[in-house]
């Protein structure tokens, strides 16, 4: 199977861990090499962050794992790039 | 930080301000009650200094008892309301996840702080009951263990002026008065 290099997943967290130790936590995963979370919707209750990860071979079950372990959970996979090099999204007319 | 790092390899880091409210709250019980122990038990004619330590080691392990039970047990219906709200906006089971687990450590330094407020308000004010016999007599005794609790409590008001960033003497003098205001009501009751 092709190895996962990018995945960006949309996740809901309570507030405590923070963002800033919620991302530490998770980016400590061996399979990533760098992580983006950017905060996209604040509640009284709950975080809405997206996940930007990249790595060579993103193991998503030992992510996934981590998220929940810090209370998070995965709404949606919003974008996957495998393979042998990280392919963007390619414009289209109809974009 | 350095200092930062120390904080958090001792774990003072994980001592919230509900902690600090505990320990300087029930260590205010703590102090107050030894200064009406001590005082008290002088007045009744207890024989020497080693009679007044059993009766403040009586009270000590009642109020320690007492708070760290009680805290206990309402942190964790604190928790558990608090994790409830928290699932019910998530819409997920919270169970075994760091989120339950920083609550739980933060319900146990909690209930342990409340406990060690009066253990330490109450047993520094015995220690000069060790001393009893030698080098003082009852009455010198009971003094100084006055001075100790005005003294505990200062530490507590000066300690608590840290956070409040009031002048530490004035709120030092503000808790210590307490001691004196409860050893002069106790030499004038009844009995």
């Amino acid at each position: 199977m092709a190895q996962i290099r990018r995945l960006v997943v949309d996740v809901l967290k309570p507030h405590e861990p923070p963002v800033l130790a919620f991302t530490q936590q998770v980016g400590d995963a061996e399979s990533i090499a760098g992580i983006n979370a950017t905060l996209l919707e604040l509640d009284k209750e709950v975080q809405n962050v997206k996940l930007t990860i990249e790595g060579e071979a993103i193991d998503y079950d030992a992510i996934e794992a981590l998220i929940e372990d810090a209370g998070g959970t995965i709404h949606s996979v919003d974008q996957v790039v495998c393979g042998e090099y990280i392919v963007e999204n390619a414009p289209t007319p109809q974009d | 930080m350095a200092s930062n790092s120390i904080r958090e390899r001792i774990g003072i880091d994980k001592i919230g301000p509900i902690a600090r409210r505990y320990f300087v709250s029930n260590g205010f019980d703590g102090a107050l009650t030894g200064v009406g122990i001590t005082v008290g038990a002088y007045l009744s004619g207890v024989p020497d200094g080693f009679t007044v330590i059993k009766i403040g080691l009586g009270g000590a392990v009642g109020l320690t008892t007492s708070g760290v039970w009680s805290v206990w047990e309402i942190e964790r219906a604190e928790m558990q309301a608090e994790l409830h709200d928290i699932e019910e906006a998530m819409l997920t089971d919270l169970s075994e996840t760091q989120v339950e687990r920083d609550k739980t450590s933060t319900q146990v330094v909690n209930a342990l702080m409340s406990g060690l407020g009066p253990l330490v308000g109450l047993l520094l004010p015995l220690i000069p009951f060790l001393f009893e016999g030698a080098p003082l007599s009852l009455f010198q005794a009971t003094l100084l263990s006055v001075a100790v609790t005005v003294g505990v409590l200062f530490t507590f008001g000066a300690y608590m002026s840290m956070i409040s960033r009031q002048r530490w003497y004035i709120a030092g003098i503000r808790m210590g008065l307490a001691g004196i205001v409860v050893a002069v009501i106790s030499i004038f009751l009844p009995g």
